[in-house]
């Protein structure tokens, strides 16, 4: 692991630890400048990120937790079948602002059709969905399309909320230098790598200033540092207060998380955290 | 009307950055008319006017089977159903009338006697019809390859069918024929008028088709209810 990889993972710890963005971002900056005016090795100088990330806790505290908003997404009683096959069976997730919801379950148990069900794109059997405020929703893939520039994109989604070009084009950049991307080349979408098409597909889903925002496996082809800023990224938009739903398969996220839905067809759950919330009960 | 313009405009730029597409979007009607050119000149002009409906109808499928996942996303971003058929039917009427312009020159250089006036309404027609007709398709059939092999049916019926039956008014592409049979044969006035009639009435018709379907597909549903930020 080298320096940069070193800092970014003692970042990822800090946001992880809650510690305020601020002091977050001073003691980094410190760090680096520690490492290129001194030299040496990271992890002789400082140590393990997490433990020197833990000893900064130990120091300075933590960032109060954002106290949860009233209900932005309320789902309840979903139920959805595809000819005999039951995929989702009284599914219920409320999500505050604030907070971040993980839908976790095994693959074809129904995450993607719950998250197309709250966005209003497929039409459930039975139960409903009450949104309060803007709706922002990013598909696992497709979303995007083929023959536009990325500031096209920014500009078509802009021009839905009624901003005008150089805004939206604006937006869409700085939305997307979060994810690490500099999205004003002159490369049409489907030349863009699998990752960086996904960082287009997660920036528009953010760019009409959502209220409740529903991602479906948004990290496909993420590289590691994409991922760490991913999920900053979404702590940021937790602490601004969206309520945000997130499908994932990767658990050892769920730390980072608020509640969890598991959408798994069985009524063994014991490995959750508390705060999990049963689809098939 | 902003967001109608913007979803034009991208449209155009879509189909004017697929090069391949386009130059076979005019190769098409040009084969139509030499292909038939030895024979009687109606004919060639004809099968020219098809050609250009054949070839906008399909980018018509394409564009629609396209956007098919990004449009229920653009409906969450704040576009209405109308704002994005109408727009990409505005789109597609610009690429259809830019490609018809060579066309409408071609027999025009090649020295024919028509009534010039009458191949433009002609023209006008057979885009007018071909770009929510291409669309309908696209949206009633969400793989191309169905929608290819309807395009392919409807267009050979266009061709085989007997213009003066009663059937052949049935066909989407039957005004500009009626039309072309007036520019190219002087015919009497007759022809034009029904021809106008009937690509008006076809076009109609097929816009309220395409807005119903769009308008079905990208509804708000009955079971989400949103309510203002508190």
């Amino acid at each position: 692991m080298n320096a940069d990889d070193w800092l970014r993972t003692f970042t990822a710890e800090l946001h992880q630890r809650r510690v305020a963005a601020d002091a977050a971002r001073h003691v980094v900056a410190e760090a680096a400048t520690h490492l290129r005016e001194g030299g040496g090795d990271p992890w002789v100088v400082f140590g393990p990120p997490h433990q020197y990330a833990a000893a900064i806790v130990e120091s300075i505290g933590t960032a109060p937790g954002p106290r949860p908003g009233p209900v932005r997404l309320h789902a309840r009683g979903i139920t959805k079948r595809y000819g005999r096959r039951t995929v989702l069976s009284d599914a219920t997730l409320t999500v505050r602002a604030g907070q971040i919801a993980a839908v976790v379950g095994a693959n074809g148990c129904g995450k993607s059709t719950f998250l197309r069900i709250c966005a209003g794109l497929v039409s459930p059997d039975a139960g409903e969905v009450t949104i309060s405020g803007r709706l922002g929703y990013c598909p696992q893939s497709g979303g995007t399309a083929d023959f536009l520039l990325a500031d096209e994109h920014f500009v078509l989604v802009g021009a839905g909320q009624g901003v005008a070009r150089g805004p939206a084009r604006r937006a869409g950049r700085a939305a997307a230098r979060q994810l690490g991307w500099e999205a004003g080349g002159d490369m049409l979408a489907r030349h863009l790598s699998g990752g960086t098409r996904q960082k287009l597909n997660l920036t528009m889903s953010t760019l009409s200033n959502p209220d409740v925002l529903l991602l479906d496996e948004p990290y496909q082809g993420f590289d590691q540092g994409t991922y760490v800023n991913f999920w900053d990224q979404l702590a940021r938009l937790r602490d601004a207060g969206k309520a945000i739903v997130v499908v994932t398969h990767l658990l050892n996220q769920l730390d980072r998380v608020d509640t969890v839905l598991d959408l798994t067809p069985t009524p063994q759950s014991g490995w959750l955290a508390p705060g999990v919330q049963g689809g098939h009960p | 009307m902003n967001r109608l313009l913007t979803v034009a405009e991208m449209t155009l730029r879509e189909l004017l950055r697929r090069r391949g597409v386009l130059l076979l979007l005019l190769l098409m009607p040009l084969t139509f008319y030499l292909i038939r050119r030895d024979a009687y000149l109606g004919q060639s002009v004809r099968s020219l006017l098809l050609g250009v409906g054949w070839a906008v109808s399909t980018a018509a499928l394409f564009a629609t089977t396209a956007a098919r996942e990004l449009e229920p996303r653009l409906r969450l971003a704040g576009y209405r159903p109308h704002h994005l058929y109408l727009g990409r039917m505005l789109g597609l009427w610009t690429v259809g009338l830019v490609i018809s312009v060579p066309f409408f020159l071609l027999p025009l250089v090649d020295g024919a006697e028509l009534r010039y006036a009458g191949l433009a309404a002609a023209m006008l027609c057979s885009v007018g019809v071909a770009a929510p007709f291409g669309m309908l398709i696209g949206a009633l059939l969400p793989r191309e390859l169905e929608g290819t092999l309807l395009l392919l049916t409807v267009v050979t019926v266009q061709m085989l069918i007997d213009p003066a039956g009663s059937g052949a008014k049935l066909t989407p592409f039957w005004s500009s024929r009626e039309i072309a049979t007036w520019a190219v044969d002087h015919t009497d006035e007759g022809y034009l008028s029904r021809g106008a009639l009937h690509g008006l009435a076809v076009t109609t018709l097929l816009v309220l088709g395409v807005a119903a379907v769009a308008s079905v597909r990208l509804r708000r549903r009955r079971h989400l209810r949103h309510l203002p930020v508190g």
